[in-house]
């Protein structure tokens, strides 16, 4: 089986500052992976990395073994299968609904476009909303949308940044159901969130970081019981 | 080149009678000025070469006889040479009264007239009553140092009381020897002339490569191009302190107008269009605490500038502040309007202070700490006015720092720059904060306007002058650091002031957007951007 | 996905703001057309408010939807403005034989040679379009890929403009310098005394506006146009969505450079001169107020303010020219204070809004 995605030695400086820290990493097709971990420990970075919004200073990123991610566009890489969700809800305020989603397929205009954007606004419920302009909708409606817009493209590498912050329990759980339904043999999700019961209920392993470094790599049910994750991030 | 030429047979003239006048023999010399034009060639000469050992009175007794025959007053009878001047007739060798009998004025040739009129100045040198008059007369002899012997000056200067006057005295005889016989003495006389290095200094021995011995004598020519080389690097590296000295000071008020611009573009993500007029307001408010001054204790208004500072930065800031509080707040989520709408404000300022005051150019008084400068070397003239900007601009960057760094204002714009919605959470007030620096920003233009004054034309258009360069250093410096503001500052003022003499002022303004532009290319965030991860 | 023809172009005029400015444009075109009655000055002022709406127009393009601003359109503006200056003086030297004034205070003989091919219209369009295009991509292209945006690209753009006037303020420059191109004496051929040819040029200035209007309105409402709003609310979203947004930018940003300099070119032969004036970034800042004033992002606000702003300035310049610049930075203020959205907003204006500021206000593209 080939590693959706392999980080190998990756270190990124902001400054003075290191944000990764000669950090490797592989993620297998078809699981589910959690990074958690505390403020800081460059969770979104590396997504930033991975996705081309920022730039790696050594080490290199492969995705499905074959294209070297980090000297490449962020349009490039989306295009090659691999997107990303942002932390902060990112959703074009001034276009439909449906619009966005659109967007979000590209540039392809064949038969089943339209029938591809119908059933992705279904999976996330947007259906009845389809029409309307994305800065009226609520917080979690926002998150559900921006998901939505990545997924519809079917991308063979997701990556999910705190995509249930801000979200009632309620919302939470639909978002994991969600999450779980995204779930395929082709496709691994990467999801970056604070919130440990909804970790455990959508990831397969999770990988703690820690001042740029992986801590501990495993199931949530052993990260819980490591004691050096609870001490620098769980807590007691 | 009839000078020129002339100079040279006088040298010879001189070198053929110089052993063997030294003793001034009044008799032989008022003789021979009575026989014509070769004759008074010969007293001439014989007066310049007895002036060097002469007694005070012989050199009295030549400006009197040089100065007849200058003016005609000296006749030549049967009686011999006569002196006759207003008050009555005296005979020329020993000014005792005689009966104004006949005679015949020498005809003075235009030969002649100079060599005279340089042994008059060179006796009245020797003689003069007051420092002035010999002052007067060592600028007459200046330029003819040549025509008399080499050891005059020395000896000059050894019976010269004021001090200043005897290294005057001193600086002419080198220039002397310059034409002296004596190729060592020439060539010491070289050396010396070279370690003064100004203009003056290089047409002196850049003239030289005239003179026959330049081809002829290879230990000359040495000399002469060493002399001229070494003056050419040292007038270059002056020429070039100069360009250095009045890019500094461009850079300084273009500090002090974009320190503002930066810190309010970091805080706030807007740029401030009416900043210009800010500048332009803090230099009329300086104008009228100058008229102010005028009216109330003209003896004190020549500190009208300093006087100014504190009433400057609080107008200036009030006005900021109201801007702020007024129109800049109210667009907190559109910066590009804040563009448009500030432009509006600046619009508003410029007519108003057109309708109120008028277009003309405010005249200043220049007080007396800022006027005049100093020679360093060369050419390099160190102006007070200049540095009155330079200095002010650094100590405004000392206390800026200090706010920003030591105050509790200073935390909490640094806060607020770094993350509004965490300051605010913490308890920070943001939007006074905002206020408080957009005061801030507005008074450093306002004392930028102070510090051009002495420089620059006020008038109300003056603002848009300064205000694409302020802009180009804000892009260039990057927002948040006051390091950047100040490089850039440095930056771009260097460098317009570098090109405006090669290529001219337009050349200048459009390399440095160039050079912006192509800069941004490499470092989008500017010089000191901060770096951090998006969202 | 692609609605049929006749949905798309009934779509375009839904907004029917829209369809009152379009209307009112074809209204002008015919009462210049058809109204033997309307003087001379009249048409004049109309051919100029059209050109003025087109250049607005040109910068709502990239303002409104794209959300980059430029205050340096008055460069494309003038490359047209010039463009025509050369095409009407070598047209006139050909027509009359009259030396005109520049040749005399450049110190030349005759015009440059290489002017000569601009003396045909068509090489003069051709050459409007093509510089500007070329300038436009030029400076679009090096600060697109360098991600100069927001507030650092409105600044840089109105330096670009202000190094261009002062280019072209020096005679050595060769277009003329301080007194710029003026006495031209035909057009086509025919005197610009001759009846008609007032009219003639406003007709050619409203219908390139209405051709325009209709035209962007098309390419906005269609995928182009969703594309560039998407630039302009979030722009990394919409990379990491897969999308060269340099090339969006940079198309949206020649095409509107392009229109600015056919405004140039169709206003320079209504006024009888071009010179560096309108280079300076008063001017560019001006067309930034008529769309702020107008409202941005749906291109009959540009026109609306275009036409309101100067026919103000008009009726002002011949009364009392001292107090235009009041009224100018009055309105600014007014309407960045109160109708954010511009005069469009009128309708949903709420006097609740002066106390919450924000309430309405399109968000800028964040810089």
């Amino acid at each position: 089986m080939t590693v959706a995605v392999l980080v190998e030695g990756l270190t990124v400086e902001f400054g003075r500052f290191r944000a990764i820290d000669d950090l490797s990493l592989a993620i297998d097709y078809g699981e589910v992976r959690a990074v958690i971990g505390p403020n800081g420990a460059g969770k979104t970075t590396l997504l930033d990395v991975v996705s081309g919004v920022s730039r790696a200073k050594s080490g290199r990123i492969l995705f499905d073994e074959r294209l070297e991610l980090t000297r490449r566009s962020e349009a490039a890489i989306a295009r090659s299968g691999v997107r990303r969700k942002f932390q902060k809800p990112s959703v074009f305020e001034a276009l439909s609904v449906r619009d966005n989603v659109e967007i979000g397929l590209g540039g392809a205009n064949d038969a089943g476009s339209k029938e591809k954007v119908a059933a992705i606004l279904e999976t996330v419920g947007l259906s009845d909303h389809a029409d309307r302009l994305a800065s009226e909708l609520a917080h979690g409606q926002k998150q559900w949308l921006e998901i939505a817009m990545v997924v519809v493209s079917e991308p063979k590498v997701l990556m999910l940044d705190e995509p249930v912050a801000g979200l009632t329990d309620e919302e939470t759980e639909r978002t994991a159901a969600l999450v779980r339904r995204l779930r395929t043999p082709g496709r691994a999700i990467v999801v970056v969130e604070h919130d440990m019961d909804f970790v455990e209920a959508i990831a397969d392993r999770v990988t703690v970081l820690h001042e740029g470094r992986t801590l501990f790599e495993g199931s949530m049910a052993r990260a819980r019981a490591d004691a050096r994750v609870v001490d620098v991030y769980l807590g007691r | 080149m009839w000078r020129r030429s002339l100079l040279a047979g006088l040298l010879g003239a001189v070198v053929a009678c110089g052993p063997a006048a030294a003793a001034f023999d009044r008799a032989a010399i008022a003789a021979q000025a009575c026989g014509g034009a070769a004759g008074m060639t010969d007293a001439a000469n014989a007066m310049a070469a007895g002036l060097v050992d002469a007694s005070a009175d012989d050199a009295k007794w030549t400006v009197a006889l040089a100065g007849a025959a200058i003016d005609r007053g000296l006749k030549c009878g049967p009686g011999g040479a006569m002196i006759v001047r207003s008050e009555g007739a005296v005979n020329a060798v020993t000014l005792s009264p005689v009966d104004g009998g006949g005679g015949t004025s020498p005809l003075l040739s235009l030969k002649n007239r100079p060599l005279f009129e340089t042994v008059r100045a060179a006796a009245t040198l020797r003689s003069g009553a007051t420092a002035d008059e010999r002052g007067a007369a060592l600028a007459a002899l200046e330029r003819r140092a040549g025509s008399l012997p080499p050891e005059f000056f020395e000896k000059a200067a050894e019976t010269e009381a004021d001090a200043g006057l005897k290294a005057r005295i001193l600086g002419v005889g080198q220039a002397a020897l310059l034409n002296s016989p004596d190729m060592p003495k020439r060539i010491a006389a070289i050396e010396h002339i070279a370690a003064t290095s100004d203009r003056r200094a290089l047409t002196r021995v850049d003239g030289l490569k005239s003179d026959p011995a330049y081809r002829t004598d290879p230990a000359f020519r040495g000399a002469v191009d060493e002399g001229v080389a070494s003056i050419g690097r040292w007038l270059a590296l002056s020429n070039a302190l100069n360009v250095f000295y009045n890019g500094l000071s461009f850079a300084s008020i273009l500090f002090m107008a974009s320190a503002g611009l930066a810190i309010i573009f970091g805080l706030m993500g807007v740029i401030n269009l009416a900043q210009g007029e800010f500048i332009m307001i803090g230099a009329y408010v300086a104008y009228a605490v100058q008229e102010t001054l005028r009216a109330v204790a003209p003896s004190l208004i020549d500190w009208y500038l300093i006087a100014a500072i504190p009433v400057v930065f609080v107008v200036t800031a009030g006005i900021g502040v109201a801007v702020e509080a007024t129109i800049v707040r109210r667009l907190y989520t559109r910066p590009l309007m804040t563009l448009l709408a500030t432009w509006a404000v600046s619009l508003l300022l410029v007519n108003l202070m057109r309708v109120a005051v008028g277009t003309q150019n405010l005249q200043f008084v220049t007080p007396w700490y800022i006027s005049g400068g100093r020679l360093l070397m060369g050419d390099f003239i160190v102006t007070w006015n200049r540095l009155f900007a330079i200095v002010f601009a650094a100590v405004t960057l000392a206390l800026t720092w200090f706010v920003l760094k030591r105050t509790p204002l200073g935390l909490n714009i640094r806060a607020v720059t770094q993350n509004r919605a965490m300051a605010g959470c913490v308890g920070i007030a943001t939007r006074r904060v905002d206020m408080m620096a957009f005061g801030l920003g507005s008074g450093l233009a306002g004392l930028a306007g102070l510090a051009l004054c002495p420089i620059y034309n006020v008038n109300p258009q003056m603002g848009s002058n300064f205000i694409v360069d302020s802009f180009m250093v804000v892009v260039l410096g990057g927002v948040g650091t006051l390091a950047g503001t100040a490089i850039a500052s440095l930056g771009v003022g260097q460098i317009n002031v570098l090109i405006e003499p090669l290529y001219g002022a337009v050349a200048a303004k459009v390399i440095v957007l160039l050079m912006i532009i192509a800069f941004l290319q490499w470092r989008p965030e500017g010089l000191y951007a901060v770096k951090g991860r998006r969202k | 996905m692609i609605a049929p023809k006749k949905a798309y172009l009934a779509r375009a005029l839904d907004d029917r703001v829209f369809s009152g400015v379009a209307a009112a444009t074809l209204l002008a075109f015919a009462a210049v057309a058809l109204w033997p009655g309307l003087s001379g000055y009249r048409v004049n002022i109309v051919g100029q408010l059209a050109c003025f709406a087109l250049l607005a127009v040109a910068l709502d393009l990239i303002w409104g939807y794209a959300g980059i601003l430029s205050l340096g359109h008055g460069l494309f503006f003038a490359i047209g403005g010039y463009v025509a200056g050369m095409h009407l003086l070598e047209q006139s030297v050909a027509t009359t034989g009259i030396t005109p004034d520049i040749v005399q205070f450049m110190g030349w003989t005759a015009l440059p040679n290489w002017w000569g091919p601009l003396g045909s219209f068509s090489i003069a369009l051709l050459a409007a379009v093509a510089v500007s295009f070329a300038a436009s991509f030029a400076f679009g292209w090096v600060s697109f890929r360098s991600r100069v945006g927001g507030v650092y690209f409105a600044i840089i753009t109105q330096a670009l403009v202000y190094v261009a006037m002062l280019l072209m303020f020096r005679n050595d420059t060769g277009f003329g310098g301080n007194n710029g191109m003026t006495g031209f004496q035909t057009i086509f051929g025919v005197p610009f005394q001759t009846p008609g040819v007032a009219e003639g040029l406003a007709l050619a200035s409203l219908g390139a506006l209405g051709l325009t209007l209709v035209g962007c309105r098309l390419l906005m409402i269609g995928r182009f146009g969703r594309l560039l709003v998407a630039t302009r609310d979030d722009e990394t979203r919409l990379r990491s969505l897969g999308y060269e947004t340099l090339r969006l930018k940079l198309a949206v940003w020649c095409l509107s450079a392009v229109i600015a300099a056919i405004a140039g070119l169709l206003y320079v032969p209504q006024v009888g001169i071009i010179n560096p004036r309108v280079l300076s970034p008063e001017l560019s800042l001006e067309i930034a107020v008529w769309c702020a004033i107008g409202g941005r992002g749906r291109l009959a606000g540009a026109v609306i303010g275009a036409v309101v702003v100067n026919a103000i300035k008009f009726s002002l310049s011949a009364t009392l020219p001292e107090l235009w610049p009041f009224v100018l930075s009055a309105l600014v203020i007014l309407v960045a204070l109160i109708f954010p959205n511009g005069l469009l907003d009128i309708g949903r204006w709420r006097p609740a809004m002066l106390t919450r500021p924000g309430a309405l206000q399109p968000k800028d593209a964040p810089s």
